[in-house]
Parts: C-alpha cells; sequence; structure tokens
C-alpha cells in the first residue's frame, strides 16, 4: 500500500510546484504551496505507516497533525500578509512584487 | 670711527636685503589681489619695491668701486648670508652673495633699467581714456618676481644658487610673455620660449653636474665645491679636457638664456608680450644673463680655449645672421629682437676673444638704448591701437614728436654712432676682435654697418615720408603720456652718457685718440676688472684710434644709405628689388622655424601622440580589463537575480531535481 500513498503525495507536490510557478495570483500561488505541504502530510504519514523496515509507528501521524496546525496558522499569516500586498500596490500579481530593495 | 664701521655694516645689512624688496612688493601685489580691493594701486607696492631695490643697487655699485685708481683691486668678496642644504661628503650649499665689480655693474643695470620698466609700464598698461588693462595687477606682481629673479640671479655666489635665478627668471620671462594668455600666438610663444630654453638649461645643469664632479677632488675641507669662490680658486687643477666640457655645457645655458644660434627662435616670438616685458627682460636684463654668466665663469674659461673658439665663432654667426633677418622684417619690434640677438652676439665675441670686460661694457650700454628702443616702440605700438607692422603707418613725426626724438636717440646708439654709449662699447668689441680673429672681426664690421642700416630703415619707415594711419589709431594717436615719457628720458639720457664711464679722457694725437680727446678702458674696465674676470692685459693708450674712425664712418654710411633708400618711407621696398630672393630668405626668416618644426616639432609630436596612443590602449586597456572582467561577470549573474519569487522557485526546484538525479545514477561516495 506504500506506492499508491507516496504517489498520490508526489502528484499532489508536484501540482503545487507546477502551479507555484506558472500562475500569477499571489493568493492562488499560496493555495499551490498548501498543496505541497499536503503531498509532504501525506507522505509523512504513509511512511510512519508503512515503514521500510521495523514495526509501524505513530510518529508519522502525529508530524502529520502537527504540520497540520502549524499550517493553519501559517495559513493565517500568509493571507493577511496577501491583503497587505493588495493594498499596498493594488494588484497581486508577482510580477508587481520583484523589486527587492525599498522603493 | 666706531660710529662709521656700524653704520658702513649696518648700510651692508640693509644691502644685503636688496632682491627682497621686489619680492616684498610682489607679495604684497598679490595680497591686494586677494582682497579685491587696491587693484589700481598695485603699481605703487612695485614702484616702491624697484625704487628701493634701485638705490640699494646704486649704492652697491659706489661700494664696490675699487679703491684708488683701481689697480689695487681686491677681487670678489664671498658673503654667506645662510646655510640651505648639504650635499653630503661635508658638501653644503648655502644662501651666499659673491660680490665684485661684475655683481656692481649687473646690480645698477637690473635695478635701474628695472626701475624705468615699471614706472613707464603705468602708463603703458592703461588705455587712452585711463582704464587699466585686465591682469593690470598680476603685470606688476610678474614684475616685481622677475626683479627678485635677476638680482638672486647675479647676486648668487655659488653654481646652485645661480641656477635657482636663472630658472626663476625663465619662469617669469615664460609668463610675461604668456601675459595675453587669451591670444593664441601669445600662449604659444610663451611654451616655445619655456621649452627652449628648457633644452640649454639641461645642457647648463649638466654643466654644474660636471664641475661638481670634477672639482670635488681638489676641493680642501671647509670648502664647499660649488661656491664660485673656491671654483675659481681650483679651476686651474681641472685637465684641459675636464674644463672644456664643462665650459661647453655651461654655454649650452647662456645660447639658450641670451637667443644664440640654434636656441635663438624663441626670442622674436618672445615679442608677443607687453612691451615694457620685452624692453626690460628680452632686451636690457635677462637674456643678458648668459653673458653674465660666461664672464662670471671666466676663470674657467681662461682655461678652456676650445670653448672659447666655440664662443666666438657662435657670436660671429649669430651677430651677422640676426642682422640680415633684421634687415627684412616688418614687425618693429622683431626688428629689435633680432637685433638684442645681434648685440648679444656681439657680448659672446668679446667673451670669446678675451675681453670679457668689453663683453660687459656692451651689456651695460646696450641695456640702456636697447630699453629705449623697446620703451619706444612700445609707445608707438600704444598711439597706433596695438599696431606694430611697419606697412600698416607712416611719417609719426609730426604725431608722435616725443617718441621719435627719444627713439632717435636709442636708433644712433645702437647704430654706433660717433660719440654715444653704443660707439664705445661696439668699437671695443670690434677691437678685440682685430686682436685676436681677423676673420671674425670682418664679420662684425659687416654687421655693425647692417645694424646701422636696419635701424635707421626702421627709424625711417615709422617716423619719416608722408603721415599714414593705422584704422586702429583713430583720428589723433596720442603721444605717451608723461609717465612714460619721464623714464624714456633717463634711458635717452643713459644711451648718450653711459658710455663715457668706459672711456679714458686722454689728450693727444687724433691718430691715437679718438678727435683728440678719448681713448678706450675707462673707469668702467678697472671697476669690473675688481673681480672673478680674467682679462687679456691691455696696456694704456695702445690701441690706436683708427678703429674709431673706421667704425665711424661704418655707422654713418649706414645710416646714410638707410636715409638714401627709405628716408621718404618708400612702400615698394626697395631691399627686396636690390637683394631679390636673398631678401625673401631673409623675410622669412631662412625657414628656421619651419625647419625646426619639420624636424623637431613634429617628429616629437608624432612620438607623443604615439605614446599616447599605447598609453591609452596599452596601459589604460590592462586597467580597464582588470576591472571590467567581475562586471562583464556580473553582468551575466544579474539575469538570475531578476527578484521574481517564481523564477526562484522554479531554479530551487530544478536544482534538487538534479541533485536528486545525480543521487540516483552518479550515486554517493
Amino acid at each position: 500500500m506504500l506506492i499508491p500513498l507516496v504517489l498520490v503525495g508526489a502528484a499532489l507536490f508536484s501540482l503545487g510546484l507546477i502551479g507555484f510557478v506558472t500562475r500569477r495570483n499571489l493568493i492562488i500561488i499560496f493555495l499551490c504551496t498548501e498543496l505541497m505541504f499536503q503531498g509532504i502530510v501525506l507522505n509523512l504519514a504513509a511512511f510512519g505507516r508503512y515503514p521500510l523496515s521495523g514495526p509501524p509507528s505513530l510518529d508519522g501521524q502525529a508530524f502529520a497533525i502537527f504540520l497540520l496546525a502549524i499550517a493553519a496558522a501559517e495559513a493565517a499569516l500568509g493571507l493577511a500578509l496577501v491583503v497587505l500586498l493588495y493594498r499596498y500596490r493594488g494588484t497581486l500579481d508577482a510580477n508587481a512584487y520583484k523589486v527587492l530593495k525599498d522603493s | 670711527m666706531l660710529l662709521a664701521a656700524e653704520t658702513a655694516s649696518s648700510l651692508m645689512s640693509l644691502g644685503l636685503t636688496l632682491p627682497l624688496w621686489p619680492l616684498l612688493s610682489a607679495a604684497l601685489v598679490g595680497i591686494m589681489l586677494a582682497s579685491g580691493r587696491f587693484r589700481g594701486m598695485a603699481h605703487v607696492a612695485v614702484i616702491a619695491g624697484a625704487l628701493v631695490a634701485a638705490v640699494l643697487g646704486a649704492v652697491w655699485f659706489v661700494q664696490l668701486a675699487p679703491a684708488g685708481d683701481g689697480h689695487g683691486a681686491t677681487g670678489g668678496v664671498s658673503m654667506d648670508i645662510a646655510p640651505w642644504f648639504s650635499l653630503g661628503d661635508g658638501q653644503m650649499v648655502g644662501f651666499n652673495y659673491y660680490l665684485d665689480g661684475l655683481t656692481g655693474v649687473m646690480l645698477l643695470v637690473v635695478t635701474s633699467v628695472a626701475l624705468m620698466v615699471v614706472i613707464y609700464s603705468v602708463g603703458y598698461m592703461k588705455d587712452h581714456h585711463g582704464h587699466r588693462e585686465r591682469g593690470y595687477e598680476r603685470f606688476f606682481a610678474f614684475l616685481g618676481l622677475f626683479i627678485f629673479s635677476m638680482l638672486m640671479l647675479v647676486l648668487a655666489g655659488n653654481f646652485v644658487l645661480l641656477y635657482l635665478g636663472w630658472e626663476l627668471v625663465g619662469l617669469c620671462s615664460y609668463l610675461l610673455i604668456g601675459f595675453y594668455y587669451r591670444k593664441p600666438e601669445a600662449a604659444a610663444a610663451a611654451k616655445k620660449a619655456f621649452l627652449v630654453n628648457r633644452i640649454g638649461d639641461f645642457g647648463f645643469a649638466l654643466g654644474i653636474f660636471a664641475l661638481y664632479q670634477y672639482i670635488l677632488p681638489h676641493v680642501q675641507p671647509g670648502e664647499n665645491a660649488l661656491d664660485y669662490a673656491v671654483v675659481f680658486r681650483h679651476a686651474a687643477q681641472l685637465t684641459a679636457d675636464q674644463v672644456n666640457l664643462v665650459c661647453l655645457l655651461l654655454f649650452c645655458g647662456a645660447m639658450g638664456k641670451s637667443a644664440q644660434i640654434p636656441l635663438y627662435v624663441w626670442l622674436p616670438d618672445a615679442m608677443e608680450g607687453p612691451s615694457p616685458v620685452s624692453a626690460l627682460i628680452h632686451a636690457a636684463t635677462m637674456v643678458t644673463a648668459g653673458v653674465y654668466m660666461v664672464a662670471r665663469c671666466g676663470p674657467l674659461f681662461a682655461n678652456a680655449p676650445d670653448a672659447l673658439e666655440v664662443v666666438t665663432w657662435v657670436g660671429a654667426i649669430g651677430a651677422i645672421y640676426a642682422a640680415t633677418m633684421a634687415m627684412a622684417q616688418y614687425d618693429m619690434k622683431r626688428i629689435l629682437a633680432y637685433s638684442t640677438m645681434s648685440q648679444l652676439a656681439y657680448m659672446f665675441v668679446a667673451l670669446g676673444c678675451g675681453a670679457p670686460d668689453s663683453a660687459v661694457f656692451h651689456l651695460y650700454t646696450h641695456a640702456f638704448f636697447k630699453a629705449l628702443l623697446f620703451l619706444g616702440a612700445g609707445s608707438v605700438m600704444h598711439a597706433m591701437g596695438n599696431v606694430i607692422d611697419l606697412r600698416e603707418f607712416s611719417g609719426l613725426r609730426s604725431v608722435l614728436p616725443t617718441t621719435q626724438r627719444l627713439m632717435l636717440i636709442g636708433c644712433l646708439a645702437l647704430a654706433g654712432f660717433p660719440l654715444l654709449s653704443g660707439f664705445w662699447s661696439k668699437d671695443e668689441i670690434l677691437h678685440a676682435a682685430l686682436e685676436h680673429n681677423f676673420p671674425v672681426f670682418v664679420i662684425l664690421l659687416l654687421t655693425s654697418f647692417m645694424t646701422a642700416y636696419y635701424t635707421f630703415r626702421m627709424y625711417f619707415l615709422c617716423f619719416h615720408g608722408p603721415l599714414r594711419l593705422p584704422a586702429a589709431a583713430g583720428a589723433h594717436p596720442h603721444d605717451a603720456p608723461p609717465v612714460m615719457v619721464l623714464p624714456m628720458t633717463l634711458l635717452a639720457a643713459g644711451a648718450v652718457l653711459a658710455g663715457y664711464l668706459g672711456v679714458a679722457i686722454h689728450w693727444g694725437s687724433p691718430l691715437d685718440s679718438f678727435l683728440f680727446v678719448f681713448q678706450g678702458h675707462g673707469w668702467f674696465h678697472h671697476y669690473v676688472h675688481n673681480g672673478s674676470m680674467v682679462v687679456t692685459p691691455v696696456e694704456h693708450g695702445s690701441g690706436s684710434a683708427v678703429l674709431y674712425y673706421v667704425s665711424a664712418a661704418v655707422g654713418i654710411v649706414g645710416i646714410w644709405m638707410a636715409w638714401r633708400r627709405y628716408g621718404t618711407a618708400p612702400q615698394d621696398e626697395p631691399d627686396r628689388k636690390s637683394f631679390g630672393p636673398l631678401w625673401l630668405l631673409w623675410h622669412a626668416r631662412y625657414y628656421v622655424d619651419e625647419i625646426f618644426d619639420a624636424v623637431f616639432v613634429q617628429p616629437l609630436r608624432a612620438l607623443g601622440r604615439l605614446f599616447f596612443a599605447v598609453d591609452r590602449a596599452g596601459v589604460d586597456g590592462a586597467v580597464n580589463a582588470i576591472g571590467g572582467t567581475p562586471r562583464a561577470l556580473g553582468a551575466v549573474l544579474r539575469v538570475a537575480q531578476n527578484g521574481m519569487l517564481q523564477s526562484y522557485a522554479l531554479t530551487t526546484a530544478l536544482g534538487i531535481a538534479v541533485l536528486a538525479l545525480l543521487w540516483r545514477f552518479v550515486g554517493t561516495p
């Protein structure tokens, strides 16, 4: 059962990565990072349940729970930043935010 | 008695400050300039400085007179003022003066002519409405600096100090030739003068170095090898080759400064400077520095017969060469410049013939009448609205009567008209040449005929004939104002009377006394013999007076010829018809400037351009390449740092993918 789970995790991560690189809207990009996150979480849970050696443990699922909590906090912070950026520049196009220095 | 000694010594110590007064006045003008007020008063300070210098110079002249009838000569006195720097080997170079008859004459000439010229400049440097020329105060500051430098040159008691004064007068000459620096010709002339002098000065410096090398083994402990007194004491110990080499190198410096062949080319161009500068620097004082130096180094030159031969011939050829060019010029100041070169060449002939006293005598009389002529030419130029070309005006005697009378005196003195100062000194040089070298004597006699001729050609073209005025002169040209007439009058008095210091009154037959009364070698000669000068002894009353009559006749015939041909200021140039292509060659100044330009200037300029290109492409290129490499690298890398979040993410993802693939297929160690 390990392989399908890992494959689904990899697919989730890849979809997230492709979206992250190709999309222009910051909210979509943000959603794509969440997607990558969930692919990794699935990976952790899968390897916890079907380890390559030794007996199964709950460590992977415990990590998954932790990560969900952290992801929630991060989503709140990230969305707040996105809102601020929109107020700041009136757009959410990622190309508008390529100036790294103070303007 | 004690009081008298104290007075004398305090007078002496005041006298030692002689060169500092003009320097002080120049500095004062500089301060006035900085403050911006009193600009129009600049001349007051410099006249005061020059006046103090002239008074002290006259005092020194009297002080340095030999006791008794002059036969009790005491020799030169070296006077230490302050130490300057150490050369190692226990050798010191100090500020010291060397005082003897030669110094006395030079002090008198420099300070008196300088005072006259400074006074004249007050009038000259203003236009007819009394407005000061641009740079009025700068002009006076430079004049003050020049007087200081020239006095340092003549007072110097060692070769290093002489060189210092030598270079300082060169600098002042450069600054004053280029006074009208907005005029391209003036700027070019200043540069030319500086560069040509540099060639001579290079030889001069080498001469001093060689002298130091050669004299050092002979000096005693406590003696400084470059002091005149020490050099003269040990001059006889040098070998003939050494002393010839030193003298020829020193003469290189004299050729540059005194405008002798081949380094004379700067002097005619130097006439771009204001006329008072031409009078003071390029006629009366600075250009005579070479003559002074050779006369000063008499004990060296006396042991260098080969060098003296060179001096004689350079002088003889230069004299006639300059005279031919002077015959075919139209620029009054240039005629006078060539005439200056010719007269300086006379002095060098006298030096070469072992008669430095006659050379210095001619230097002294020449200073007065040549300064007068230049000031007169300046007065004409001032009245003609800065036009000085003889083709542009004539018949000025009706509008400039004062200038005309004063110029006539100067021209007569230069032409060697009997009983004027130039006659006495020029005749002595002819006499010295006759005794030593007959071909040179013939050349000089021909030159003195030509001198009389071209001087009066200039005079007649300027003052005689119908009145014609250039447009720049306006309808009513003004004769010189009193402030210009006064110094010219005093110089004219000098041009008439100065020569009598050098003739002896001796009643006798007309064959051994000129006009029953005069014989050569008077008080002046005793005066200059008191010092380092080495003179071939002349017995009193030995010279027959025949030569006086000959040179008087030559001068008068020259003037008469000029009168016949130019007395009505003809505009069709009779000489051009008589001499044909020769005249054109003279008029073109033998194309020497063009030849020098083609042979020296252009190749050097091409070399300079080559070096410039090498510097640009090679040296600068290498430095720029070193700087450019990181810049190019940065230009490539900068593309990656575009600030776009997504391209960073892509790069990161691809990088991880590559690492993963490497890990998978290449493997880990």
